[in-house]
């Protein structure tokens, strides 16, 4: 047999760990941020996700918002993440594909 | 939304089936591998609202769930090995090589082609191109916010087929990659054929054995060198940015371009100063150049003798509104919101030396051929709006809603003329080449 010892290529990583948020207990009072990265069709999705749950739960209120920062995909800067933390207790977005 | 769940705010975000496993180790790069999905069959893309409704609708469980319901981490995805040697064996030289190979190609640390083994005493020599120590941090790659020693540099250079005089330029691209300004992060992850252009300007051009004319982009042996660089830059995207393709690379189609796009400026048969130095480097410095293009047309004209008859003829490739950076300054600029970087949309020119000429000939320097340039490709308003999301544009140029009114106005292609980057490349024929960028170009003196 012919043994071949090679160098790993692959980097190691940094690594990051971020805690979940806590989930809704219930949505008294609850104000959801509905995010959208002005990716095509993603307002047309969170008009419907709007519907469907103010629909479920009456008294709901919404707030939309985008990134102050981008192109096609418009991006939240830590200054848009700190004032959208401190308006609305949850959030749904389309920012992916 | 990892920046949120972080902050405090619960989160769920609708992705598309196919980008499942992208977005679940984009998350865990990020350090939340659990971040809730509410995953759809497709993406909300060219898709009627009807449509979308259709699949919110059927995803709403999801997105109750992903709001009120404890984050499950997902199961871990197997790790690399961490050894830093690995070992394979077979009957003969051969046979151990091609269990190295198939290895690589299970494990999607190969680009496909054949790989030159990075044994210990391969990327020995090869650490001898540099004065930088194995160990040193050249630096972090993303989007896996990979490790960049100069030892992993070597090792993936020797895989790609290079010599230890590239090193330092495979080194010094890395950095060029690395820069705020560059936003890795998103072409390397992009859905778009995001290709990083390699120019090399300077002494060490020549010494490295970079082509920089005939066939500079290759195949073939006068760009040997050309090919190996570029191809050690994509193996480090890979193997050091963690940038797999169909894992975190989700171009649509891909790109031949992807393999490998290096080569060096024909400064001899420049008739203006090197492109390095437009870019603000001493005449006898080494340096860098990497540009992600998304593709290549060719600027072809046997006939023009004037530089207003060639500028038309550029023109018509630089108004090409399919592909996307054309006119894209009118919904914003690229821009990383970590660091706050705004990009321009640039595009690099590659002059032939008969065309160069041409512009020479008649009194012309690369700023009155950039400013030409800038006032012939121009495209009515209607045309370039055709694949543009209007609101983007609204939010990022409030100013301009006038044009709504004048759909025939024509407007230019980037927002200035510097937006055109030329260098001179290849050999004796009036064929040059346009590429479509994605935001700019960065440029770095080579650090041995």
């Amino acid at each position: 047999m012919t043994r071949l010892e090679i160098v790993n290529p692959v980097a190691r990583t940094l690594e990051f760990s971020v805690k979940p948020a806590p989930r809704l207990a219930d949505w008294r009072g609850v104000t959801v941020g509905l995010y959208w990265n002005m990716k095509a069709g993603g307002d047309a999705a969170l008009d419907r996700v709007e519907a469907l749950l103010a629909a479920r739960v009456p008294g709901l209120r919404f707030r939309r918002y985008t990134g102050s920062v981008g192109w096609l995909m418009r991006h939240c800067t830590p200054e848009d993440a700190d004032r959208i933390a401190a308006e609305v207790q949850a959030v749904v977005g389309t920012t992916n594909d | 939304m990892v920046e949120l769940e972080r902050r405090g705010v619960p989160t769920v975000i609708f992705t598309a089936e196919a980008f499942v496993a992208d977005a679940r180790r984009t998350a865990a790069s990020l350090g939340l591998p659990g971040l809730p999905l509410a995953v759809v069959p497709a993406p909300f893309t060219n898709q009627p609202p009807a449509a979308i409704h259709a699949m919110v609708e059927a995803a709403f469980d999801q997105v109750l769930a992903g709001l009120t319901r404890p984050v499950e981490e997902p199961p871990p995805t197997a790790p690399a090995p961490a050894d830093e040697r690995l070992v394979y064996e077979g009957e003969d030289a051969l046979a151990a090589w091609e269990a190295m190979t198939r290895d690589f190609l299970a494990r999607g640390w190969s680009d496909g082609l054949p790989l030159v083994p990075p044994t210990p005493r391969a990327v020995e020599a090869m650490l001898r191109g540099t004065r930088r120590a194995p160990d040193e941090q050249v630096a972090v790659l993303e989007p896996g916010f990979g490790i960049a020693t100069v030892e992993k540099l070597a090792a993936n250079a020797v895989m790609a087929g290079c010599r230890p005089e590239h090193l330092p330029l495979l080194i010094t691209a890395v950095r060029c990659l690395a820069e705020p300004k560059m936003y890795l992060r998103n072409k390397a992850m992009s859905t778009g054929p995001h290709a990083p252009l390699v120019i090399v300007n300077g002494p060490r051009a020549r010494t490295a054995g970079l082509n920089a004319g005939l066939c500079a982009l290759g195949p073939g042996a006068p760009s040997a060198a050309n090919t190996a660089l570029g191809r050690a830059v994509r193996l480090t995207m890979m193997n050091v940015g963690h940038t797999y393709p169909g894992v975190s690379d989700m171009d649509t189609i891909g790109s031949p371009l992807k393999y490998s796009l290096c080569c060096a400026e024909n400064e001899a048969a420049s008739p203006w100063e090197p492109y390095h130095v437009s870019r603000g480097f001493p005449a006898d410095a080494s340096a860098v150049t990497v540009h992600f293009v998304y593709g290549i047309c060719e600027l072809y004209d046997f006939q023009s003798t004037t530089p207003e008859r060639l500028v038309q003829v550029f023109a018509t490739a630089a108004t090409n509104v399919a592909q996307v950076s054309t006119g894209l300054w009118l919904i914003g600029r690229r821009a990383d919101p970590r660091y706050r970087t705004e990009e321009k949309e640039h595009n690099t020119l590659f002059l032939c030396p008969e065309h160069a000429r041409v512009f020479a000939a008649a009194g012309w320097d690369r700023a009155r051929l950039q400013e030409a340039l800038y006032r012939a490709a121009r495209v009515p308003f209607r045309i370039l709006g055709l694949n543009k999301e209007p609101k983007a544009m609204a939010v990022a140029h409030p100013e301009l809603a006038w044009l709504a009114d004048h759909p025939d106005l024509p407007l230019p292609v980037v927002e200035a003329p510097s937006c055109f980057d030329i260098a001179v490349v290849g050999g004796a024929a009036g064929r040059g080449a346009y590429f479509y960028g994605a935001g700019e170009p960065v440029t770095l003196a080579v650090d041995e």
